[in-house]
């Protein structure tokens, strides 16, 4: 029951989304996309990160894939196939690396994916410069800012469906386990490699679909526009502010970061990446959970905090 | 009684340190058999290349006659290998019955859903955890979490059980509680390998006895027989004994 009212609100908060724009001028429909394309960036993220732990900074990759991708083919294909094309490049790409970093753990995964980032960024440089013969490539799309928004609006729907999904599932419970204690979970008959390239693929999948459905806002796109780490950077703090573990943290963590960060680069351009460093540093020290964890050990401060790191020595 | 485990001139190599020679012993159908030691004998070693959380460098590991040497844990866990690990490890972020479901879900028979819900209980109360499924694991007592292990690794209905020291760091209380539970899993026909320091519990559970020392089996045979064994006493017990 409390699961249909939960849909219900849902489904009534989506469609007071969707008219939402036709009250707003340029600059509101402009946060708009903004916005929910980060909300979508914080749950795909999270939907891998979350449950396995496994701090990827590689979101700009594969958002900068999806960007590219609409830049070099939108003029000889139609919009659907050139989506696709997306993810296909995305799955393919997330398949490759995922199969080659999995094995790697803690901070040797994090420098990889954000090695893989400028790696990326640099090949498709160079391959501009010494194939094609320009840096930047224009996209001509008939949208304007609403269609894009509408679009994000609809994968953020499925991807916090997909969620929610996942976590009922058993590759869920199977993902949560894995985060716990990898050994454990192979010994009880997980399939821990397929389990977290899985949901690499997918995250890296809908991560691609943000940067190809938001391309057409910019017009004209280099590498350094749609493979600036800073995306990565802001789509883990906000994942983190929110709670990387909860199916709404995200998006609640997205949400006031993105107005906030609106906000200081309009006002104080000059020191934007101090201030973002700041909050980074901030979230980590004092919402290493993030906010909803936070809330909810305010209202239950009987409960006793599971505790984070707890020892794992392996059997000897 | 026919072969259940066979292990055939096991060995492993870490760098230069050979820690298991050339180990050959088996388990039968229903069998509880102990294997002993003293630290650093190679016990652990040998159940870490059982459960394939170790590659064996030479020799083979068959369960009813397949050939799960060289399997990935996972999929020997799907062959029915359960075990317990020497220092207890719970999945701290599941609840109790959740950590049991672990197990149900991707275990031999893939149970989930409320049939999964109701086979954990199920588990919980047969180790004396009924009705606390629902608690965080990180406020059970240390033999309740050894309680939970266990009950995880019965979840998958495994074939053959290792545990691993699974007796030790209990109150004396407690350890009889321990051994009443794994002497009910083996009137209920289970293959277990004990993996056990504990002298009592060995002689109370293990009718078969194999010990280690340096990597090799030094004795093999009836529990009494070779724990009077003057080798193995002398290098499980020390010289103080000899």
């Amino acid at each position: 029951m409390n699961t249909t009212v939960a849909f219900i609100l849902a489904a009534a908060a989506l469609a007071g989304l969707a008219i939402a724009p036709l009250f707003l001028n340029a600059y509101g429909i402009g946060l708009l996309v903004g916005m929910t394309g980060y909300v979508v960036l914080a749950s795909a993220w999270a939907m891998f990160s979350g449950p396995t732990r496994y701090v990827s900074l590689a979101t700009v990759a594969f958002f900068g894939i999806g960007a590219y991708t609409v830049a070099v083919l939108s003029e000889t294909l139609p919009y659907p196939l050139v989506l696709l094309c997306a993810c296909a490049i995305g799955l393919t790409v997330a398949l490759i690396v995922g199969l080659s970093t999995l094995r790697l753990a803690g901070i040797y995964f994090v420098i990889f994916t954000f090695g893989l980032a400028e790696l990326i960024r640099q090949l498709v440089t160079w391959y501009e410069v010494n194939v094609t013969g320009t840096l930047g490539r224009y996209i001509f799309l008939p949208f304007e800012g609403i269609h894009i928004y509408w679009q994000l609006l609809a994968l953020a729907a499925a991807t916090l469906l997909l969620s929610w999904w996942i976590n009922r599932s058993r590759l869920g419970l199977a993902l949560r386990a894995v985060g716990d204690d990898e050994v454990v979970a192979a010994h009880a008959g997980i399939n821990v490699s397929r389990a977290k390239l899985m949901l690499f693929a997918l995250s890296a999948t809908i991560i691609t679909l943000v940067g190809a459905i938001q391309a057409p806002r910019w017009v004209y796109v280099e590498p350094a526009i749609v493979f600036n780490p800073t995306i990565s950077f802001l789509t883990l703090i906000m994942a983190l502010l929110g709670g990387a573990t909860r199916l709404w943290g995200p998006a609640l963590g997205a949400i006031p970061l993105f107005l906030l960060f609106e906000w200081l680069s309009a006002n104080f351009p000059n020191y934007f990446s101090i201030i973002l460093g700041v909050f980074f540093i901030g979230i980590v020290f004092f919402l290493p959970q993030g906010v909803l964890a936070k809330i909810e050990g305010l209202r239950r401060p009987a409960r006793k905090a599971p505790p984070e790191n707890k020892e794992r020595s392996g059997a000897a | 009684m026919s072969s259940h485990l066979q292990i055939t001139h096991l060995r492993k190599r870490f760098g230069g340190l050979v820690a298991v020679k050339d180990v050959s012993f088996d388990v039968a159908d229903g069998e509880v058999v102990g294997l002993l030691g003293p630290n650093g004998s190679g016990k652990t070693t040998v159940l870490n290349m059982i459960s394939g959380a170790l590659l064996p460098t030479a020799g083979e590991i068959t369960l009813r006659g397949v050939r799960i040497s060289r399997l990935r844990p996972d999929r020997i866990a799907r062959h029915g290998v359960a075990r317990t690990f020497q220092l207890v490890r719970p999945l701290p972020s599941l609840t109790v019955a959740e950590n049991v479901l672990v197990s149900l879900a991707f275990g031999r028979f893939k149970h989930w859903g409320p049939d999964a819900r109701d086979l954990a209980e199920e588990k919980l109360a047969f180790v004396g955890l009924g009705g606390r499924g629902g608690e965080n694991v990180a406020n059970l007592t240390y033999i309740d979490q050894k309680r939970m292990e266990l009950a995880r690794a019965l979840a998958s209905e495994p074939a053959l059980l290792l545990l691993d020291e699974w007796l030790a760091g209990l109150t004396p209380s407690e350890l009889q509680i321990g051994i009443d539970l794994v002497r009910r899993l083996q009137s209920a026909g289970m293959s277990v390998l004990l993996v056990e320091h504990i002298m009592d519990a060995v002689r109370a559970l293990c009718a078969r006895c194999v010990v280690m020392n340096a990597g090799e089996i030094i004795a093999h045979g009836p529990t009494e027989t070779v724990l009077k064994d003057p080798g193995v006493v002398a290098a499980y017990l020390g010289d103080g004994h000899a």
